[in-house]
């Protein structure tokens, strides 16, 4: 339930303060403390950051990332702000600072105002090396993180990954060592500084990529040429895509496949059961993946992702619908799990937001909505 | 350092495969006890998947496993046994966590299902991580990760253009969303135990833990009523915003032009400023609107040299720029990850002295030093001995009897 809180007896991170001076890289780590009891309140200059707009895409995103925070203002040139600065910075437990935000270039006051806290530090590419100080994007970041040459068609450019990735990256890890390192300030109350690069989260995040080079001196690239096995792959049928993962070695997925083929006399059936089929080899190969795609989206074409779903669990075999958001929307299995929740906005109105990504028992997760800019600064005279 | 954080926090982990050690491993770094619990019988298939050293299979031998189990311990036990599995519950008494990444019913199956455990541990803080959750009409659906990447909208998002889905070419969803969301609801959980001493019941159903690792994808189409429109290496905000290839052999540079001040200095480099004038570039709306012509003229400034030249010229007009790395270039040519002394080796009697990826973050200034991973079965009777009690005897009688497999 959302704007629930005071129904929660106690929350994991109740009692907690955070400051969340982030605004780009970090702000989803600030967020998944909120939403389990944490007060988390965004310090931000008055007037906002330039790059505020009005946008759909920014909207989406200051909606979701700063849901269930507070937001606090300040004049960062106007030397009155400094004594309601520190009551805040003593107050707090957490802080978390970002390259190009506020009080990035008070680290060292910051440290000794606040000894007794976690300070985590998010920055595109460390606060350290050569590119310390570099332009960077999520684009960018990708691209320097090594991420987007794993992604797109080999005949094509690499291609990054949607929805802000490096921003996901850098506060996933972020958020769980500031967990890490919080627990060891409880128990010894020693604070912390803690300095995540970005372009280090998504190299963390390459699947088995550096051991590949390292071990087998192959360098893992995009369209899985020569790897990935010809049923692995999304193909086309009637009202959109499916995702087929039946490599013979996947468990029964492959065998589910051809049986189902046979059973209702479609002539791929025969088709794959032609010995070749068994060679895992050559299954990996561009002739393989061809006569594959031809003669498997003959047989996909004839059902819709609904079909296809309801038979690939019936029958184990791994495949699922590539859904669009509105799919996901509609998605049974999520709506069995009562997975959304509505937030309202400011304006009154209801919007559905993505519901926890974990469910806990006892349910001590809520979120809300995103503050106005500067909706809390009353709050800063009670900190005084 | 070697840090000793969660030090007195002990897991009985049962995960497998990618996502679930992948989530456990950030805590055996940080100090706690995770007692990796595998077995013989069915081996971890990341233990047989490789890479291999010098590309010879075994069971030690796998890069992949070793990258997402550092600093655990390993106990082989064959949970079909009565024995094995009451020896799985002594561990549990022991234990603040127990982690889990079977599908659905496989716990129950195992006797190892939430009230079983609860009956013997009943402040257990108990993971689990199947894909689509425990029950529900699509429970029972079989999935890679990238089944979870399409059932989420990752993959219809990650994309060249509308209606041509290519989807992110990793299991992207085991790498980053499902293993750090878990980890992060457990140390919550850890936490609401030191303040309530109870335990936590963790229901990570691994497509919803990743729909909002695209979440503001559902914020857009709440509030616009629209699909987010398809096209991963574009900007709805900015141009040029992409990929654009160099010189060499796929070689390539992503650029993004923050602003139209960049676009000027652009423009400078391009050896054509006409352009920051020129009303069909001047301003982000106008570059948006005619971004086909405008990718042709970056790409043809690229196309001559190669990127990392690209990348530093344009980083020092103050525009955003690098070189599309892969993991060979990162390893062996990446100045900033080499600066802050990223990559890792450490010796394993079997891999070698072979390389890690070091947690991504300096903790007061210093790196996280790695332990290598488990031998299969290393630690069966050390565990079972330091922190069961069994005496040698008893520990010969149970190898003897088949439960060490």
């Amino acid at each position: 339930m959302a704007n629930d809180k005071e129904t929660i007896q106690t929350s994991p991170y109740g009692g907690i303060r955070i400051l969340d001076l982030t605004w780009r890289y970090g702000l989803y780590a600030g967020r998944l403390f909120a939403d389990l009891g944490a007060e988390v309140i965004r310090i931000e200059p008055s007037g906002g950051r330039p790059n505020r707009t009005l946008s759909p895409e920014w909207q989406a995103r200051a909606a979701f990332f700063n849901a269930n925070k507070k937001s606090v203002t300040f004049d960062f040139s106007d030397p009155h702000t400094e004594e309601p600065l520190a009551a805040l910075v003593a107050s707090a437990r957490v802080i978390f600072l970002e390259r190009d935000g506020p009080l990035y270039d008070r680290l060292a006051q910051l440290r000794s105002d606040a000894p007794h806290a976690v300070i985590t530090v998010i920055s595109p590419y460390g606060v350290t090396g050569p590119l310390a100080d570099a332009p960077a994007s999520d684009l960018v970041l990708q691209a320097a993180g090594g991420i987007a040459w794993m992604s797109g068609r080999i005949d094509r450019e690499p291609l990054a990954l949607p929805f802000q990735q490096a921003t996901m990256l850098g506060s996933i890890y972020a958020a769980t060592v500031t967990a890490i390192a919080l627990n060891h300030l409880e128990a010894s109350g020693q604070g912390h500084l803690i300095d995540v690069s970005v372009q280090e989260c998504i190299a963390h995040s390459l699947q088995n990529a550096v051991q590949v080079w390292d071990l087998e001196e192959r360098v893992s690239i995009r369209g899985g040429e020569g790897t990935r096995d010809a049923a692995e792959d999304i193909f086309p049928c009637r009202d959109g895509f499916v995702f087929l993962s039946s490599p013979t070695r996947v468990g029964n997925s492959w065998n589910s496949l051809v049986a189902w083929m046979i059973e209702i006399g479609h002539p791929a059936g025969t088709f794959f059961s032609q010995d070749r089929w068994l060679d895992r080899e050559w299954r990996t190969t561009n002739e393989a993946h061809a006569e594959f795609r031809e003669v498997f989206t003959s047989f996909s074409t004839q059902f819709d992702k609904e079909e296809l779903t309801r038979q690939a669990i019936a029958r184990r075999i791994v495949m699922g619908p590539v859904n669009r958001v509105s799919d996901v929307i509609a998605d049974p299995q999520l709506a069995y799990r009562d997975f959304f929740t509505h937030v309202e906005m400011e304006d009154g109105r209801r919007i559905r937001f993505p519901g926890a990504p974990y469910k806990l028992t006892p349910q001590v997760w809520a979120t809300g909505r995103a503050p106005s800019l500067g909706e809390h600064n009353a709050m800063v005279k009670e900190c005084i | 350092m070697k840090p000793d954080f969660l030090k007195g926090v002990r897991f009985a982990d049962l995960t497998w495969a990618g996502a679930g050690p992948f989530g456990t491993k950030i805590f055996s770094d940080f100090g706690a006890d995770v007692v990796k619990i595998e077995s013989s019988v069915r081996l971890d298939s990341v233990r047989t998947g490789g890479p291999f050293k010098d590309r010879v299979y075994g069971v030690n031998r796998s890069g992949y496993f070793a990258s997402r189990n550092t600093r655990k311990k390993s106990v082989v036990l064959d949970l079909k046994t009565e024995a094995g599995r009451a020896l799985v519950f002594d561990i549990i008494r022991q234990s603040d966590v127990i982690s889990n990444n079977y599908g659905p019913g496989a716990m129950d199956r195992l006797g190892l299902g939430y009230e079983a455990v609860r009956a013997v541990k009943p402040d257990i803080i108990y993971l689990s991580m199947p894909m689509y959750g425990e029950d529900g009409p699509r429970a029972g659906m079989l999935g890679v990760g990238m089944t979870i990447s399409a059932v989420s909208g990752l993959m219809w998002s990650t994309a060249y253009g509308p209606d041509d889905p290519v989807g992110p070419g990793t299991h992207y969803p085991d790498h980053a969303a499902n293993p750090y969301h878990a980890a992060f609801a457990v140390l919550a959980a850890l936490r609401y135990k030191r303040l309530t001493g109870k335990g936590m019941k963790i229901d990570l159903a691994q497509v919803e833990s990743t729909i909002n690792f695209i979440g503001t994808a559902f914020t857009y189409q709440a509030m616009t009523g629209e699909n987010p429109p398809q096209g991963s290496n574009t900007s709805q905000e900015m141009a040029p915003h992409g990929i654009y290839r160099c010189k060499g052999e796929d070689s390539w540079c992503a650029i993004t032009v923050d602003s139209d001040t960049a676009w000027r200095a652009m423009a400078d480099l391009l050896g054509q400023p006409s352009l920051a004038a020129s009303p069909d570039y001047a301003t982000a709306p106008a570059r948006i609107a005619n971004r086909t012509a405008l990718d042709a003229i970056v790409s043809a400034w690229t196309g001559d040299r190669p990127a990392d030249e690209v990348a530093a010229m344009l980083r020092q007009a103050g525009i955003p720029a690098a070189g599309v790395a892969n993991a060979r270039y990162l390893i062996e040519k990446d100045a900033q990850l080499a600066a802050r002394a990223y990559w890792q080796r450490v010796d394993h009697p079997e891999l070698g002295r072979s390389l890690y990826a070091s947690p991504p973050y300096r903790v007061d200034g210093e790196r996280i030093e790695l332990v290598r991973p488990p031998l299969l079965g290393e630690h069966t009777r050390e565990v079972l001995s330091m922190l069961l009690g069994l005496k040698p005897d008893t520990l010969d009688q149970l190898e003897t009897a088949g439960v060490f497999k």
